[in-house]
C-alpha cells in the first residue's frame, strides 16, 4: 500500500500509540516514541504565533509506519533579518523494526523539506548517527556545536560520572582521585587558573518569575552582533518561559540598575552515564557578546546555589565559549550537531562561532529537564 | 522496464549497497540486503536522480521498495521524457 504523509490528527492518536508499542518492542532504547497527543503539548500551535509545534505521520492505510515534528520559529540571519525556519525533530520511522519500511526516513525528510526548505536540525547524538548520516547525503551542512563541563563537587563526580567510570583501572584511579583529595585538588586548582586574567566586572542577578519587557530593547541592541540567532524577544522567550513554570530557573543580569543580559537554567533529568549526579544545564542565554562572561557566571553561581555537582553547556559563538572557559568550564568532546538545510545554508555568512546557539534551540525542551 | 535500464540500476545498486552486481537481483529489496536502510535509499534515489537526470517525487520515491521497482519507475519516467 501507498505511504501518504499528512498532519497528525486526533483519528490518528490510536494508530501512533500502535506504531509506539511496535517500536518499543523492536529496540532497546525507551526514548524512541512519538507524541501520543496530536495537539503539542509544547508550543501548540496558538494565536498567529511564529513559535509552535507541528506534527505529521506517515499512513499506510490507518497504520502509522512513521512520523516527525517541525518546530517553528523564527531565526534572525545577518544582512536578511528575521526569517521563518523550522526544527526538524523526532523523526521516527517503522523501519527501525522493521526492514520492509527501510524508505520511510528518507520519506519523512523530503515531506519536511517540501513543506519548509528552511530546516534546521540540532543534537543527534554526533556525525554517526543516522540522522546525522541522512542529512549529510541529502547535503546539509553539518557542525559540532562546543560542550563545556565545570565540576562542581570533585568527591561526587569522581565516585559517580559513569561514563568515565567504564574501564576497572579507570573506576580505581577515580576513587583514589576522590578519596585522597587530590581530584578535588587537581580540578579546584585547573578551573581557578583558566580565571586569571579575565576580570569580569561587578553585575546583580536575581531569579524572576517573568522576564521584563526590556528584554526586547535588549534583543533589539544585541541581535546584529551575531550572523544567526534564534529570535529572543520579549513575547518570544514569554512563550517559550511562561510565568509560573518552576521546571526551570530564570535569572536577569543587570549592571548599574540596567538589564544587560539574561540566562535559563535547569536541573538535566537523570541520566544513567551521570550516575546520581546532580547536572544543571545552561539552557538558554542572550546578551551582547561583551556581557557573556557577566551571564554565564550568574548561570553557573544559581546552579550552584541549586546543589548541582556538574554544570554543562553547548555554545557557538565565541565570545560564549571563552565566557565559559573564563568561568573554568573545561571543552569536551561533542556530539551535539548543527545542521542546515541546502536553503537555509545559502542564506548563513561566517562561521558557526559567529552564530548563537543552545541546547533551548533544539526540541529537548521541556522534557530533558 | 528494458534489460538496459535494469542493468543500468543494478549496476548503481551494487555501488550503493556495496555488492557485486550479481548479487543485486530484481528481487533485492530492503528485506534481503542488509546494507539498504534509510540512508542508503537515499542514496540510492539520489544516484538514480544523477544517472538518468530525473527527479523523483516523494510518491515515487516511496514505490521502489526494490531494485525492480526502481528500474521500472525509471524506465516508465524515461518513455514519459521521451514523449
Amino acid at each position: 500500500m501507498p505511504i501518504s504523509i499528512q498532519p497528525y490528527r486526533e483519528e490518528h492518536q490510536k494508530a501512533v500509540k500502535a506504531f509506539n508499542l511496535r517500536l518499543r518492542a523492536g529496540t532497546t532504547d525507551p526514548n524512541l516514541v512519538f507524541y501520543e497527543r496530536a495537539q503539542p503539548e509544547w508550543l501548540p500551535p496558538f494565536d498567529g504565533s511564529p513559535l509552535y509545534n507541528q506534527y505529521f505521520v506517515a499512513l499506510e492505510s490507518e497504520e502509522v509506519r512513521g512520523a516527525y515534528a517541525l518546530k517553528c520559529e523564527r531565526f534572525f540571519l545577518a544582512e536578511h533579518g528575521e526569517y521563518a525556519v523550522a526544527c526538524y525533530h523526532h523523526p521516527l520511522s517503522e523501519g527501525i523494526v522493521n526492514r520492509k519500511y527501510s524508505a520511510v526516513g528518507s520519506l519523512l525528510l523530503r515531506d519536511a523539506l517540501g513543506r519548509e526548505p528552511m530546516l534546521y536540525a540540532l543534537g543527534m547524538g554526533g556525525l554517526d548517527g543516522p540522522l546525522a548520516k541522512m542529512l549529510k547525503v541529502m547535503g546539509w551542512s553539518l557542525q559540532l556545536v562546543p560542550f563545556f563541563f565545570r565540576v562542581v563537587h570533585p568527591y561526587r563526580f569522581f565516585r559517580q560520572m559513569n561514563a568515565l567510570r567504564r574501564a576497572s583501572w579507570r573506576r580505581a584511579l577515580m576513587d583514589l582521585a576522590a578519596f585522597s583529595g587530590t581530584g578535588w585538588l587537581a580540578i579546584n586548582a585547573a578551573q581557578s587558573a583558566k580565571r586569571l586574567g579575565r576580570p569580569i566586572g561587578p553585575f546583580d542577578a536575581v531569579e524572576v518569575d517573568e522576564f521584563p519587557s526590556r528584554t526586547d530593547d535588549l534583543w533589539l541592541e544585541a541581535k546584529d552582533a551575531y550572523r544567526l540567532a534564534s529570535v529572543r524577544d520579549h513575547q518570544t522567550i514569554a512563550r517559550l518561559y511562561p510565568a509560573g513554570d518552576k521546571h526551570l530557573t530564570k535569572l536577569c543580569v543587570s549592571r548599574q540598575g540596567r538589564v544587560i543580559g539574561w540566562a535559563v537554567v535547569g536541573e538535566r533529568r537523570k541520566d544513567a552515564k551521570f550516575g546520581s549526579l546532580r547536572v544543571g544545564s545552561i539552557v538558554d542565554c542572550w546578551a551582547h557578546p561583551v556581557n557573556a562572561a557577566a551571564v554565564v557566571l550568574a548561570a553557573t553561581q544559581a546552579l550552584e546555589r541549586h546543589g548541582m555537582d556538574l554544570v554543562v553547556s553547548n555554545q557557538a559563538h565565541k565570545a560564549w565559549c571563552q565566557a565559559l572557559a573564563g568561568c573554568g568550564f573545561f571543552q569536551a568532546e561533542s556530539n551535539f550537531l548543527f545542521a542546515t538545510s541546502k536553503k537555509l545554508s545559502a542564506l548563513l555568512s561566517g562561521n558557526l562561532s559567529d552564530f548563537h546557539l543552545n541546547r533551548a534551540n533544539g526540541d529537548g525542551l521541556p522534557r530533558n529537564f | 522496464m528494458t534489460a538496459t535500464v535494469f542493468e543500468r540500476v543494478r549496476v548503481i545498486a551494487s555501488d550503493v549497497f556495496g555488492l557485486p552486481s550479481e548479487e543485486i537481483l530484481a528481487t533485492s529489496s530492503p528485506e534481503n540486503v542488509d546494507a539498504w536502510d534509510s540512508t542508503q535509499h537515499l542514496n540510492f534515489v539520489l544516484a538514480l536522480e544523477e544517472t538518468f537526470q530525473l527527479q523523483l517525487s516523494p510518491d515515487e520515491m516511496e514505490k521502489i521498495r526494490t531494485v525492480s521497482d526502481a528500474a521500472t519507475l525509471i524506465g516508465e519516467k524515461l518513455r514519459a521524457a521521451n514523449g
